[in-house]
């Protein structure tokens, strides 16, 4: 190719073109230039901003884990709330011996290990009774929790504050240590969830997605092959949720509960099942429409149009969660991973029309 | 023109007056709410009035009231918020949020005063900044054992409690509690959002249990009890705060005479002025009945109450009242405060040693469709015994 920084269209030749990482360099090119922009925000974002940027990127976190098990292996998961919880009620046990670089591993690994306990009934179940197991399994981590004097019986577990090569992190640099930790994290989990499907692991997951039984025929396991989609799905969910331990500074059962399942799953279905893309456009729109909403029921609290005691305003946040789930459900099932990919292709292809 | 002068001058000096933001953040919206939204408007009404009767030492209390949706992330953002905006103290909810703030609120030094009434929020580590309002539920359920234990010595009793930390509080200092009074705790049973409790109701009965004493909300309290009426059981109820009171009342019927209740507010039927005060400021906002009636509403009153008394003495003491100077001197007003806004049946008092507000409490009795006072304010005799071993 003469001038590859001018391709254009989607011309491959080989299967190593075909399973390249960035089809184009310009594509390679945007998510250097994405990943400065994520480098440069920190310098303009106030406290309470990072928060909430931090708390997008470890959703993303969850959601890609959940995309592993739903989305490429299609083995619907109620319970990922309690995968984050396994792996952060690790690292608060850890934590005062141990650094966080490996607790966080650790919690992701205790994560990982009960997924696979979990994914054993799907060696004999699927569809909704498979659904209704990981179901059963958050049950469960709730019940064993509430009940476990060790773990405060779902009362807080304090993180301590973390040193990292001499850097003491205190209360004002707090969410900014821990956004380039999670972002490195992040990029680091995101390759390897891109990389998934360019290995025989990965297609495994796929092929036993479409046909179990034809993917067995041609020499894959599928009873092995769902225990691997959710031990890895609970690595990423374990990982994510020792990152969320510290960042929130407090285990409380409260944030591994079955509405936070839900809203992993509202995230993954609005952002794309089975998209790295849509694990980050999922969590960022939900998280973000939330807020969004917030200021705009205040602005109308504000106005008074709503007679007193009944609070419309405060109303709408829920409301709005429920309607964009149904909305991108009827309308927009392959969810906002498809926007972005008509997006792209627009520029991958200009200045021709396809 | 003499007036028209003064009317500027106060008007001014109302614009000028330095503004002090108070932000309460908690459940609007999602569970728990039907207790939230009333504890907000409690909050915007207390403001609201002491800004406009000038109770606030010349400032302008701005309070905010946000809805963090029972979501501890919510609440984490909103109290970093109002850190960064300066606020001096703030008004919290959840149990599980002011846990898992505990750490982040001692590091700041942050007044904090929840609407959750666990005794975690003021017990080691992490309690220096924490003020509970009223007594604790560990209190509140000693001061219903110390009552059965009167009124039916050596009693049978089942604690039914909700299956989380706000529920399972008070569960080991009430054991301990049941065993100076000599009253038997013979199962203690986690429910919550429950359709029918005949199978547990029938176990009670089958163990001789004849009290239940409900650590909970007031959705599953009724259920129960309910039930307990259809059954045709002899059983009694007794219920702390959070599970009792006129959303019991409503939500249970004729189920819920003869349940006693113990609070440390005024029902606003009653003739106290607290009550009167509740009702006077509800009718003056515009409040509908079910807000009024609610006892979630002066317990956000309450809440308020108590933070802008602080902030308005940090001001009068010539102090600065926002930023990392502003919360110290609010927190150091804190320890020694010490007034009666009226709202409760008793003052608040506050030391280094002592973070519970109002030390009273009232055993009430439904009657007629209402509770009723049984017995005077009192302090439980036995709670720090068996939680603080004095």
């Amino acid at each position: 190719m003469r001038n590859p920084w001018a391709q254009t269209g989607n011309y491959k030749t080989s299967y190593r073109q075909d399973t390249a990482i960035f089809a184009t360099y310009l594509e390679m090119l945007s998510l250097w230039a994405l990943i400065a922009v994520l480098l440069a925000l920190p310098f303009f974002l106030s406290r309470p901003q990072m928060f909430v940027l931090d708390l997008i990127l470890v959703y993303a976190l969850a959601v890609l884990g959940l995309n592993i098990t739903t989305g490429y292996a299609g083995l619907i998961n109620i319970g990922q709330a309690a995968f984050v919880g396994v792996g952060a009620y690790t690292a608060a046990l850890l934590a005062p011996s141990l650094p966080f670089w490996l607790t966080v591993p650790i919690g992701g690994l205790a994560a990982a290990v009960a997924g696979g306990i979990v994914g054993i009934p799907s060696l004999r179940i699927k569809h909704l009774y498979l659904a209704i197991a990981t179901l059963a399994f958050q049950i469960i981590f709730e019940w064993t929790v509430g009940h476990s004097t060790l773990l405060k019986q779902g009362g807080a577990i304090s993180m301590p504050r973390v040193e990292f090569l001499g850097y003491r992190v205190g209360y004002k640099n707090h969410y900014y240590f821990w956004y380039f930790v999670i972002l490195f994290v992040v990029v680091v989990l995101a390759f390897a969830f891109r990389n998934l499907l360019r290995t025989r692991f990965g297609r495994a997951l796929v092929a036993v997605r479409d046909n179990d039984r034809a993917a067995d025929a041609m020499g894959m396991h599928p009873g092995l092959t769902k225990i691997f989609a959710f031990a890895l799905g609970g690595f990423f969910a374990g990982i994510a949720g020792g990152l969320y331990a510290y960042l929130s500074r407090a285990v409380v059962i409260e944030d591994y509960m079955l509405p936070v399942s839900i809203k992993f799953l509202a995230m993954a279905i609005v952002g794309g099942l089975g998209s790295l893309v849509g694990s980050f456009l999922g969590p960022a729109f939900l998280v973000l429409l939330d807020l969004n909403m917030e200021d705009l029921a205040n602005w109308l609290k504000s106005l008074g149009l709503s007679y007193a005691g009944v609070d419309i305003a405060s109303a709408m946040r829920p409301l709005t969660f429920g309607l964009v789930i149904v909305l991108f459900l009827i309308f927009e099932p392959r969810g906002l991973a498809n926007w972005w990919r008509l997006v792209r292709n627009f520029f991958r292809n200009w200045p021709f029309k396809y | 023109m003499r007036k028209l002068a003064v009317m500027v001058f106060l008007l001014l000096g109302f614009g000028f007056a330095q503004k002090v933001h108070l932000m309460w953040s908690g459940a609007i919206t999602g569970p728990t709410s039907d207790a939230g939204k009333y504890y907000a408007q409690g909050v915007e009404d207390y403001c609201k009035y002491a800004n406009e009767e000038g109770k606030t030492g010349g400032l302008t209390i701005v309070c905010e009231t946000r809805d963090d949706q029972y979501n501890n992330a919510n609440t984490q953002r909103n109290f970093e918020e109002a850190l960064e905006r300066g606020d001096p103290a703030f008004l919290g909810y959840s149990t599980g949020g002011t846990l898992q703030l505990k750490p982040l609120i001692q590091e700041v030094g942050m007044t904090y005063i929840p609407a959750s009434y666990h005794i975690g929020n003021i017990d080691p580590p992490d309690n220096d900044y924490l003020f509970l309002p009223i007594v604790s539920y560990s209190e509140q359920v000693i001061a219903l054992l110390e009552y059965i234990a009167k009124e039916k010595p050596g009693a049978k009793v089942a604690l039914a409690v909700h299956p989380s930390p706000f529920g399972r509080a008070p569960v080991p200092d009430a054991k301990k509690a049941a065993k100076e009074l000599g009253i038997e705790i013979v199962e203690v049973q986690e429910m919550a959002k429950g359709l029918d409790y005949t199978a547990t109701l029938k176990r009670f009965a089958n163990k001789g249990v004849e009290y239940i004493v409900y650590q909970n909300v007031a959705g599953p309290v009724a259920t129960m009890i309910k039930d307990a009426k259809r059954l045709g059981l002899k059983i009694k109820h007794a219920a702390a705060h959070y599970a009792g009171g006129p959303d019991l009342l409503r939500l249970a019927g004729d189920a819920a005479e003869g349940v006693i209740w113990v609070t440390s507010y005024f029902m606003p039927y009653e003739d106290a002025a607290g009550a009167a005060f509740v009702k006077k400021l509800g009718e003056r906002y515009k409040r509908p009945a079910d807000t009024i009636e609610s006892v979630h509403y002066p317990s956000g009153m309450l809440a308020a109450a108590i933070a802008i008394e602080a902030i308005k003495r940090a001001h009068e003491a010539g102090k600065p009242v926002t930023g990392d100077a502003g919360r110290e001197a609010v927190y150091a007003e804190m320890l020694k405060l010490s007034f009666d806004p009226g709202l409760a049946v008793g003052p608040v008092t506050y030391t280094k040693e002592d973070h519970v507000g109002v030390d009273h409490m009232r055993v009430l009795r439904a009657e007629g469709g209402k509770f009723v006072p049984i017995t005077e304010p009192f302090q439980s005799k036995l709670f720090r015994k068996v939680h603080y071993g004095k």
